[in-house]
C-alpha cells in the first residue's frame, strides 16, 4: 500500500500543479531524441525536410514531451503531486497523448498536471494495486493547448509486475 | 525513406484490417538504453546498472518502456503522417532486454468519415523476436478522405 491511505489519495483527485515551466523545444534535443528512438524521419533533423512535409518549424517526435523531466524544465521536484507511492514498487503502466499539433522547435511550453483519477484493483499475483492517472496539459507561449499527456502510475502489491519504471 | 514522406496517406487507401509499414529495430543494446536516458532524462539506473537491476529482482537491465513507445510512435507517425496523429496511447506489457529485436506495426480497426477528413483508429503492437507482445497501444489519425 502507498504511504497515503486510499481515502487520502481519493481526496487529492482534482489537485492541479504547474509542473513544467520554460520547456523550450530545442533543435539539438529534438535530433538527439529522434536518434535515441531510431526515428529516421529527416523532418526531425532539418528545416528543409520539415518544410517539405508542410511544417513551418522542425517537429519533435510524438513522445518528446518526456524530455520535460529534465530539471531545467521542471517547476517542481519530482512529479509535483506526492502520491506516497513507494518507488521500488512504482511502475508506469500506461501513457497516452492527445495532440492539437506536434511539438515544434521554438515552442516554449508550460505544463500543468492534474491528478484526475485514483483507483485500486487486485493484482494478478495477489494483493492490491493502486492506480493514479496524472494528466498534464502543455500550452505554448500564446496559451494555446498543444498536447495533453496522460500517465498512469501504479503502485504494485510488491511483486514485480510488468510496466515501465515510474520516476 | 524520403519518398515515404512526400505522399500523404488518404483514408480512401485504407480499410479495416490493413496494416501499416513495420518499423524494425534490431539488436537493442545497453548503449541504446543509455542513449535514451540521456535524450529523455529518464535516468532510472534499472536501465543501465546491472547490479542495481539484479538487486531489484530483475535478470538484468532492460529498456525504458518509453523507448519502446518511441519506436511504436515512429511507426504510427510514418504511417499516418506526423501532423495527422491526434492520439497515441500505449500500455507496457513486457520488458525489452539487451539483444532483443523489436517490430512495431499498426492495424486499422475503424474508419469514420467526416466532411473533408476521416478519423482512422488503429491498434498498435510491438513484438520481440519470439513474437511476444511487449507493448500494445492505440492510435487515432485524422486523414484526408482522398
Amino acid at each position: 500500500m502507498p504511504t497515503k491511505s486510499f481515502e487520502e489519495l481519493r481526496a487529492m483527485v482534482g489537485t492541479s500543479v504547474v509542473t513544467v515551466d520554460g520547456f523550450e523545444v530545442e533543435a539539438g534535443k529534438v535530433e538527439e531524441f529522434a536518434r535515441a528512438v531510431r526515428d529516421d524521419n529527416p523532418a526531425h533533423r532539418s528545416q528543409e525536410a520539415a518544410a517539405e512535409q508542410g511544417f513551418d518549424r522542425v517537429p519533435a517526435p510524438l513522445t518528446f514531451a518526456r524530455v520535460s523531466s529534465f530539471p531545467r524544465y521542471r517547476a517542481v521536484d519530482g512529479r509535483g503531486i506526492d502520491l506516497g507511492f513507494r518507488r521500488e514498487y512504482s511502475i508506469h503502466g500506461e501513457q497516452s497523448y492527445e495532440f492539437e499539433r506536434p511539438l515544434q522547435v521554438g515552442d516554449v511550453l508550460t505544463g500543468t498536471t492534474t491528478l484526475t483519477d485514483v483507483y485500486q484493483r487486485e493484482g494478478s499475483r495477489g494483493g492490491t494495486m493502486t492506480f493514479a492517472v496524472l494528466e498534464t496539459e502543455y500550452r505554448d507561449e500564446s496559451d494555446e493547448l498543444v498536447v495533453v499527456d496522460r500517465a498512469t502510475a501504479i503502485e504494485t502489491a510488491g511483486a514485480i509486475e510488468t510496466g515501465d519504471d515510474d520516476d | 525513406m524520403t519518398d515515404a514522406y512526400s505522399d500523404e496517406l488518404t483514408a480512401a487507401e485504407l480499410s479495416v484490417g490493413d496494416r501499416g509499414p513495420e518499423v524494425v529495430v534490431e539488436n537493442l543494446e545497453r548503449r541504446d538504453f543509455v542513449k535514451y536516458a540521456g535524450a529523455s532524462g529518464d535516468f532510472n539506473p534499472i536501465h543501465y546498472d546491472e547490479p542495481h537491476a539484479r538487486s531489484a529482482g530483475y535478470d538484468g537491465v532492460f529498456a525504458q518502456g518509453m523507448l519502446t513507445a518511441g519506436i511504436a510512435a515512429h511507426a504510427v507517425a510514418d504511417w499516418f503522417g506526423l501532423a495527422n496523429v491526434r492520439r497515441f496511447s500505449v500500455r507496457f506489457q513486457a520488458q525489452v532486454w539487451p539483444g532483443d529485436t523489436v517490430t512495431a506495426v499498426g492495424e486499422v480497426t475503424e474508419i469514420t468519415t467526416e466532411n473533408e477528413r476521416a478519423v482512422v483508429e488503429a491498434e498498435v503492437r510491438v513484438t520481440n523476436q519470439n513474437d511476444e507482445v511487449v507493448l500494445t497501444g492505440e492510435a487515432v489519425g485524422r486523414l484526408p478522405n482522398a
